[in-house]
C-alpha cells in the first residue's frame, strides 16, 4: 500500500489531500472507487486545491469531464464516466487525448471503463467506516 | 458593414448530450431541431442507434432539417453561431469544426457564443403570433441545471457578472442523485417533482448549507439525505416505498429552499427586481410556485422561459449570435472552443 490516510472531520481532508500529494508527485491517471456520497468528488476537490487549481472544483457528474488549470502542474482532468452507456462514448469523448496527455488525471466511476484504463493507473478506494470516518487507500 | 434590416442566424449546439440547429430571422425563431430519431428519417439514409453525444452523425440531418422547417435555404443565412464553450471538447470540436467550414463554404461570417450566455438569453427568443414578454436590463437570472447553479447580473444582452455559483453539485445533480439513492431511474429530477405534489412538503427535515456569500452548495444534503435514509431503512426495510411521497415533497422543498434563498439574499444585495430563471430545472414546478410567489410578495417581476428553452437547444445559441452580430463581435478562423469557459 504506497498511500492510506483515515479521515474523521472535513478539517482533516486537506492534511490527507497534501499527504497524497506529497506521495504522488508526477503526473498519473487515479482511478477513484467508492459508493456515492463516499465522498471521492470532495476528496478530489481538496487534491486539486492542493495542486493549485484555479477554477471552482465541481462535480463533473453531468458534464463528464471538467478541466481546471493549476498554478503548479498545469491542466488537471476530472471526470465522472457514471452517465458513459458504452465504451464507444468513451471513444466519442477523445478519451486517450486526456489520459495520455501527461496531466494529472481523476476519474470517478472508472468501472465504466476499466478496460480503457492506462496499464500505470493508479487505484483510489474511498471507503466510509461504520464510525462515519472515511479510509482513502491507494496503490 | 452593411446593417441589413433582416438578418438570418443559423445557430449550432453541440457542447454537451444532444446535438440542434435551430434559424432565427432577427430574434424570432423560425425552427429549432434536436437530434432524434426522426431527424435521421426525415433526413433519409441510414438511422442510427441514437446515442449521446454522437454529434458527428447528427450535425449535418439536424442543420438540415432545421433550414427545411425554416423555410428557407442556405443562402439566405447570414451568420452562423455556434457554442464554443464550456462543455466537453470532443462535442464542442464538432460544432465549431462544422462552424468554420460552413462559414467557408458559404462565405458568411461566424459567431462564437458562450452556452451558459445562451441559457441566460432564451427570453429574447420570440415566436410569430406570440406575444414579447423580455426582461428589463439590468436583471437577475436564476440559472439551474443538472451542470450549473448560478446567479448572474445581466447589464446587457452581452454584459453578465456571476455572483454566486455552486462549489460542488448542481442543483438538478441533487435531484438525480438523491431519486438515485431511493432507488429512482435517471434523470431523477421530473419524478421527484411528480412524487412531491402528493407529499407533506414538511414531513422530514434535511441539512441545508451554511455559506455566508451568494455560492450554492448540494454535496452535503445528497450526503444527509444518503444518511437519513440509511438510518430509516435499519429501523424499517420498507421506509422509502411507504413514505416516497413524503421524502420527495420534504427533499424537493429543501433544494428550493435554497435556491430561493440565495436569490431573495440576491436581490436584496443588488436591488433588482426584474427576475429570470433558466436551465432545466426550471422545470420543476414546485421552483415555478416558488418563485411565483415570492414575486408575488416581494414585487418582482418574474420571466420563466417555455420547456423548450430550458434544455440544451440551439435556438438560445442563435439569439445570442444574433446580438454578437448586431455588435460585431464575429469569431476567427483560428478560434478554438474552450472545455471551461466562464461569464465575464
Amino acid at each position: 500500500m504506497k498511500f492510506s490516510v483515515e479521515i474523521s472531520s472535513i478539517e482533516e481532508i486537506e492534511i490527507a489531500a497534501k499527504k497524497f500529494v506529497e506521495c504522488f508527485t508526477e503526473p498519473r491517471v487515479f482511478a477513484f472507487y467508492g459508493k456515492m456520497g463516499a465522498g471521492k468528488t470532495t476528496f478530489i476537490k481538496a487534491v486539486c486545491e492542493e495542486l493549485g487549481a484555479q477554477d471552482y472544483v465541481t462535480s463533473p457528474s453531468f458534464a463528464i469531464i471538467n478541466e481546471y488549470t493549476t498554478t503548479k502542474v498545469g491542466e488537471i482532468y476530472h471526470f465522472d464516466f457514471y452517465r458513459i452507456k458504452s465504451l464507444e462514448e468513451a471513444f466519442d469523448l477523445g478519451y486517450e487525448d486526456y489520459f495520455y496527455s501527461g496531466k494529472y488525471s481523476f476519474i470517478e466511476w472508472p468501472e465504466k471503463i476499466e478496460t480503457l484504463l492506462p496499464p500505470n493507473v493508479v487505484h483510489v478506494t474511498v471507503e466510509e467506516l461504520e464510525s462515519g470516518n472515511r479510509v482513502i487507500t491507494a496503490n | 458593414m452593411d446593417k441589413k434590416k433582416e438578418v438570418i442566424v443559423l445557430g449550432i449546439e453541440s457542447s454537451c448530450d444532444d446535438t440542434s440547429a435551430a434559424v432565427l430571422r432577427n430574434q424570432e425563431l423560425l425552427s429549432n431541431v434536436i437530434a432524434n430519431q426522426k431527424v435521421h428519417e426525415n433526413y433519409g439514409g441510414v438511422v442510427p442507434e441514437l446515442a449521446s453525444r454522437a454529434h458527428q452523425q447528427n450535425i449535418i440531418p439536424v442543420v438540415d432539417q432545421a433550414i427545411k422547417q425554416a423555410g428557407i435555404t442556405k443562402d439566405d443565412i447570414d451568420v452562423i453561431a455556434y457554442t464554443r464553450g464550456p462543455g466537453l471538447l470532443g462535442s464542442l470540436l464538432v460544432g465549431t469544426s462544422f462552424t468554420k467550414g460552413f462559414s467557408i463554404a458559404n462565405n458568411i461570417p461566424m459567431v462564437d457564443v458562450n452556452h451558459l450566455q445562451g441559457h441566460v438569453l432564451a427570453h429574447f427568443i420570440r415566436e410569430e403570433g406570440e406575444p414579447v414578454e423580455e426582461p428589463k436590463f439590468p436583471f437577475l437570472c436564476l440559472l439551474v441545471s443538472g451542470g450549473n447553479s448560478q446567479l448572474i447580473v445581466v447589464k446587457d444582452h452581452l454584459e453578465m457578472k456571476v455572483i454566486g455559483q455552486t462549489i460542488d453539485d448542481a442543483a438538478g445533480e441533487a435531484f438525480d442523485k438523491c431519486a438515485k439513492v431511493m432507488g429512482l431511474p435517471y434523470p431523477g429530477g421530473p419524478l421527484i417533482d411528480k412524487l412531491a405534489k402528493e407529499g407533506n412538503p414538511d414531513a422530514f427535515q434535511f441539512s441545508k448549507p451554511r455559506i455566508q456569500n451568494l455560492d450554492y452548495s448540494f454535496s452535503g444534503l445528497k450526503t444527509s439525505f444518503l444518511y437519513f435514509l440509511r438510518d430509516r431503512i435499519k429501523e424499517n426495510p420498507d421506509f422509502i416505498e411507504e413514505n416516497k411521497a413524503d421524502i420527495c415533497a420534504s427533499l424537493q422543498k429543501t433544494i428550493i429552499d435554497i435556491l430561493m434563498n440565495k436569490l431573495i439574499k440576491a436581490t436584496k444585495e443588488t436591488g433588482i427586481k426584474e427576475i429570470t430563471v433558466a436551465g432545466g430545472v426550471s422545470a420543476n414546478s414546485g421552483l415555478r410556485n416558488a418563485l411565483q410567489e415570492e414575486a408575488k410578495k416581494r414585487g418582482w417581476n418574474l420571466f420563466i422561459p417555455k420547456f423548450a428553452y430550458t434544455t440544451d437547444n440551439a435556438a438560445m445559441i442563435g439569439i445570442t449570435g444574433y446580438f454578437k452580430f448586431l455588435n460585431e463581435e464575429m469569431s476567427a478562423l483560428e478560434d478554438v472552443p474552450f472545455a471551461r469557459m466562464v461569464i465575464e
